[in-house]
């Protein structure tokens, strides 16, 4: 498709794009009106293993405040013009700022950026979805409040409304985003706008600290959907801890990974260990900072004896954990024993702290950092490993059962080793729950590659499902394949609402498989 | 404070800016607020690249805060710009809602002046 074929929302005419673009520039001013290739050429960069141009936007809107969403939003539904709305645009392996499909009007939310509040009383805050992690971090810092963020890992450049909407994940104990979101501000796609919670009584004090509110509670209605536009969105932060000891277990063999579950899951579910741990892989403890090359040249999946030499050279293990203790030095202390007697039972755990977990190879000091909520993203040193700015993240969810992970980690080396891929992956342990994140990483720049990455993704999703694992977040180029895996009564649900709260389908068509 | 932005103001006059944050404060409790235009190249760079560039993390090169002799400068600062817009391999690419217009050519000259540069004489 060329540059300089103009593209228009499918089924929209030109006379009718054009006059809903003069209404665009009316409420917006001219210049919050992108149509120029040029302008729009950052939003249709794309890493996963799709055809660019299956994502080229047909304009982009700025608005700055509710009443311009609002007065967006009626346009649309006037002229049938289909919108895709991104908030900082920085899901990068899940489909960066690029539309679903071709023809969408991106509506970027990114100047929306005010921090509406914080209250270090009762540690919340209130903001508009244009704000990034790293602008809430400095406000923070310039305030001297005592309060943690949970970033995940594309931690400054991305923002917590975005990240939390797709319900993704940090490394704190407020590591489940979403389970720590409080009351919402939507614009319907009637253009009329609900607060959710405590947010709908007029003065509300309390809408930031209780989530429910009355009636049937819908701030997930409005979570990887396309039923509204989440215009401010609350959240809890945490407070700074007296103390912190972040640490590292590894184990050396590929089957310690059953162990490893097996003592992890009672300390998390009794909070002996609050945060987000994760069970890092060799390439990826490794992927971070060095590049395949230098271990091995050929176009298969890495070989068993090249992984060996990364885990001696460098000094990790085949499974490397990294979690944190949070609390008084007291309790700390407390905790410690517990943890080290636990893991020390088998007598195959290295356990370390401070300067020894220092010295050791791997991640320990950004994975420091981010168990803190400090801002680093070196864990996109990963889009090095192999090169070539592919990347998609495959992310089953598993329970936290030692017999699932070990099924779960062959399954995926033995379906990415037949495309020739390589596993670079970590577990994320929830409360019960795990989220086995993938990275398939491969070279965008190659299209034999980047087919195979395709057809690997699209096997790996079916396989997975056979055996009962789904995924709990994709990229917008397999968003229909996943919608279908969790069956159709639940697709009809999800049209069904669709169908009710936004009747001409102008929100993000397509948007986790959801459409009229 | 001057982090925090609120994007009505580019596009308003100072005193605009201040109305509008006025009025923010009386229809919600408003801790922060104003305070938008654009931000020093070091400003962008700390808190956008500098995450990648820095020669700490390694995860982009470091190469692009060594400066450029003159007669490069122009050129060189045309492929910033390029790059940052347009990504390149896993270089995301930024939009202007992200750096604005004017403030990636400042950056980009910045850049190709070599200041932020790090120097290795001192370490």
């Amino acid at each position: 498709m060329s540059t300089n074929e103009r593209i228009l929302p499918k089924g929209v005419s030109e006379t009718d794009f054009d006059a809903a673009l003069d209404r665009f520039r009316e409420t917006l001013g001219a210049e919050q009106v992108l149509i120029d290739s040029d302008r729009l050429a950052p939003y249709s960069k794309i890493m996963m293993a799709g055809d660019r141009d299956d994502y080229i936007p047909s304009a982009a809107v700025l608005p700055t405040s509710t009443e311009e969403v609002q007065a967006i939003v009626r346009v649309c539904n006037e002229y049938r013009i289909p919108i895709w709305t991104i908030s900082t645009g920085k899901n990068l392996g899940y489909g960066s700022a690029a539309p679903g499909e071709t023809g969408q009007v991106i509506l970027d939310l990114h100047r929306m950026n005010r921090i509406l509040d914080v209250d270090p009383d009762v540690c919340t805050a209130l903001l508009e979805p244009g704000v990034t992690y790293q602008q809430l971090y400095d406000y923070i810092k310039e305030n001297d409040l005592k309060l943690w963020l949970d970033p995940p890992a594309p931690s400054a450049i991305a923002g917590p409304v975005g990240n939390t909407l797709d319900r993704g994940v940090g490394y704190t104990p407020y590591g489940e985003h979403f389970m720590f979101q409080c009351g919402m501000e939507v614009v319907l796609a009637n253009g009329e706008v609900v607060r959710t919670g405590m947010g709908g009584i007029e003065n509300s004090s309390s809408w930031q600290v209780f989530k429910w509110g009355y009636g049937p509670y819908i701030d997930g209605l409005f979570t990887q959907s396309n039923y509204g536009i989440v215009t401010k969105m609350g959240l809890w932060l945490m407070p700074e801890p007296p103390a912190y000891r972040p640490f590292l277990i590894q184990y050396q063999n590929p089957e310690d990974i059953e162990e490893i579950v097996e003592v992890l899951r009672p300390l998390r579910i009794a909070q002996i260990i609050p945060n987000a741990v994760v069970i890092v892989h060799t390439l990826w403890d490794a992927g971070t900072h060095v590049t395949r090359k230098e271990y091995y040249d050929g176009s298969d999946s890495i070989p068993r004896e090249a992984i060996e030499r990364i885990k001696a050279d460098e000094g990790i293990g085949e499974w490397n954990v990294y979690a944190a203790l949070y609390g008084t030095p007291e309790q700390i202390e407390v905790n410690w024993k517990i943890v080290e007697q636990a893991f020390g039972a088998s007598g195959k755990a290295k356990i370390m702290y401070g300067e020894e977990a220092e010295k050791r190879g791997g991640g320990f000091s950004y994975r420091s950092a981010l168990m803190k909520g400090d801002m680093n993203l070196q864990e996109f040193g990963l889009y090095n490993w192999r090169g070539g700015g592919g990347s998609m993240w495959f992310a089953p969810v598993s329970q936290a059962k030692g017999s699932e992970t070990k099924d779960q980690t062959e399954l995926a080396q033995r379906i990415l080793g037949k495309y020739g891929f390589d596993y670079v992956a970590e577990y994320i342990v929830g409360w019960r729950d795990m989220h086995h994140v993938i990275d398939l990483l491969y070279n965008r720049e190659d299209p034999e590659e980047t087919q195979r990455a395709h057809d690997c993704f699209a096997e790996l999703i079916d396989e997975f499902a056979k055996r009962g694992y789904g995924l709990y977040r994709t990229n917008t180029e397999f968003m229909e394949q996943v919608a279908g895996t969790f069956g159709e009564p639940l697709r009809e649900v999800h049209r069904t609402l669709k169908r009710a709260l936004d009747p001409n389908g102008i929100l993000s068509p397509g948007k986790s498989g959801i459409r009229l | 404070m001057h982090n925090t932005t609120i994007a009505p103001c580019r596009r308003f006059s100072s005193l605009g800016c201040t109305t509008l944050a006025m009025i923010g404060a009386l229809m919600l409790p408003t801790a922060a607020a104003a305070e938008p235009e654009e931000r020093e190249p070091a400003e962008v760079y700390r808190q956008i690249c500098s995450h990648c560039h820095a020669s700490e993390y390694a995860v982009g090169p470091a190469t692009i805060t060594m400066a450029v002799p003159e007669a490069g400068r122009e050129a060189w600062a045309e492929h910033i710009r390029g790059v940052v817009r347009n990504g390149r391999a896993a270089m995301p690419a930024f939009r202007e809602a992200k750096i604005s217009d004017a403030e990636l050519d400042a950056l980009a000259e910045a850049l190709a002046r070599g200041d932020f540069a790090e120097s290795a004489e001192e370490e």
